[in-house]
């Protein structure tokens, strides 16, 4: 690890930190807990890859690692999906077959059409992976606008910084695909750069407070 | 250009796109509309609007007339403008009430029924052509969800036609005063409108009715569940 990779990976760190102190502060844990779940991931994998390099800096160590936060991702999809659509059963019925469909076709597009995962082919596999979360979020994002469904600002947020970070990501992986593992240094501090950005807006967003909330006797019964 | 890159740039621009313009007030003040069903009153203003908006273009042609037969053509034409004018602002008013009921219509689960488009209630051939394609197509759809928003497309482009064919007939009534024929069709024109806001009201119908379906012990629960937080 390079100094300035190490000051980033602080950095996140303090920014991650921030990000969970938030999500109990405010109360927004309750909102995706599985995010919570994914922070923590993110922040232990964080820890002991700068603290302990030689034991966790590793490419067996970052292939685990990555294989946790891809699930945890998906999940963080699916549970912002789920708390979306639950109380209202025809776009819960829509998301259901957009959501299936998709983890369908991103299954048999990375079981048939990918080498298995090593750390040395990443970028065969983890683009693929990236997509399929993208492609979670997106769907849920035009089922909310499309069925005008409420949800939380800081689930917005989620979604909103997620979404950019993960092209971010596969972008990177293409450069590095292209660039072979001379540019993986250069290429480890973009993304360390890119994720510090990603945390730091989380942060912002965790701690901002609500807007003055609607009055709920406002509805008839 | 990897297909995964290409992928994800689409999805990360719709993504962006639709929640940076998304608004949650909004979301929520239209959900209290939804909840609150206000039927009754909100249709009966409607109509009482709507038939304001006749008395004044049919007053107004019939004005138009009257000054045209005692050879007053530049009064004729200043108040065939006037008819004009009332028909756009009511045209207004019907497409932004048409895009309001598009987005409630996702918001609710169940649409009350409507008949299928048919010509017959209109006079202007592109009108009619337009219904009768409008009915059509109204048979391969199998959702009510979607007839509705069959309709209120079919509304909006109904509304558009009699505005355009008005404005293009009050400048061809400008242009050449003595020929009867743009005074007639513009005549045509607004019991077209008429037609048109009959089935606007009953579009409106259908909605208030399908938003007070939603039983009132849900309807509470629904608006705790989307206003509060604690979920």
């Amino acid at each position: 690890m390079s100094e300035l990779q190490v000051v980033l990976a602080h950095a996140v760190k303090l920014a991650l930190v921030a990000v969970l102190a938030g999500l109990f502060v405010r109360g927004r844990a309750r909102l995706c807990w599985s995010f919570a779940a994914y922070a923590v991931a993110i922040l232990a994998g964080n820890v002991v890859a700068s603290l302990w390099p030689a034991g966790f800096h590793t490419p067996s160590f970052w292939v685990l690692k990555q294989g946790v936060y891809d699930a945890l991702k998906m999940v963080v999809a699916l549970e912002l999906a789920w708390r979306a659509f639950e109380a209202f059963p025809g776009a819960m019925r829509t998301a259901r077959v957009a959501v299936l469909a998709l983890l369908v076709l991103s299954t048999v597009a990375l079981g048939a059409l990918t080498p298995p995962s090593s750390y040395m082919t990443l970028w065969e596999w983890q683009p693929g992976v990236a997509t399929a979360a993208l492609w979670l979020l997106t769907a849920t994002a035009l089922l909310v606008v499309w069925y005008q469904v409420p949800v939380h600002d800081w689930q917005r947020a989620i979604m909103l910084g997620l979404a950019p970070y993960l092209l971010v990501f596969v972008t990177l992986l293409g450069l590095l695909e292209r660039r072979g593992w001379a540019a993986r240094s250069q290429l480890g501090i973009l993304d360390s750069a890119a994720y510090l950005a990603l945390a730091t807006f989380w942060a912002w967003a965790v701690w901002r407070r609500d807007p003055a909330p609607p009055v709920p006797g406002g509805v008839r019964p | 250009m990897t297909p995964e890159l290409v992928l994800s740039s689409v999805g990360c621009v719709l993504l962006c796109y639709t929640l940076g313009r998304y608004n949650r007030a909004l979301t929520l003040q239209r959900w209290q509309f939804v909840l609150n069903a206000p039927e009754r009153e909100a249709i009966e203003s409607l109509r009482q609007r709507m038939s304001v908006d006749s008395a004044l273009a049919r007053q107004a042609l019939e004005a138009a007339d009257r000054a045209r037969e005692s050879n007053r053509v530049p009064d004729a034409l200043t108040v065939l403008h006037v008819a004009l004018s009332t028909l756009e602002e009511a045209g207004a008013d019907r497409l932004t009430r048409l895009r309001a009921m598009g987005i409630y219509s996702r918001m609710v689960r169940a649409i009350q029924p409507l008949p299928p488009p048919a010509p017959a209630p209109f006079r202007d051939p592109g009108l009619r052509a337009t219904a009768s394609l409008a009915g059509l197509a109204y048979r391969f759809l199998v959702g009510t969800q979607e007839r509705f928003r069959l309709w209120l497309l079919f509304l909006g482009l109904g509304v558009r036609i009699v505005l355009r064919g008005g404005r293009r007939l009050a400048s061809e009534a400008g242009r050449q005063p003595d020929r009867a024929r743009p005074w007639d069709l513009f005549a045509r024109g607004l019991s077209d409108f008429e037609a048109l806001d009959t089935s606007h009201l009953a579009a409106l119908e259908a909605l208030a009715a399908s938003l007070a379906a939603v039983d009132r012990g849900g309807r509470l629960r629904l608006w705790d569940r989307i206003a509060g937080d604690a979920r």
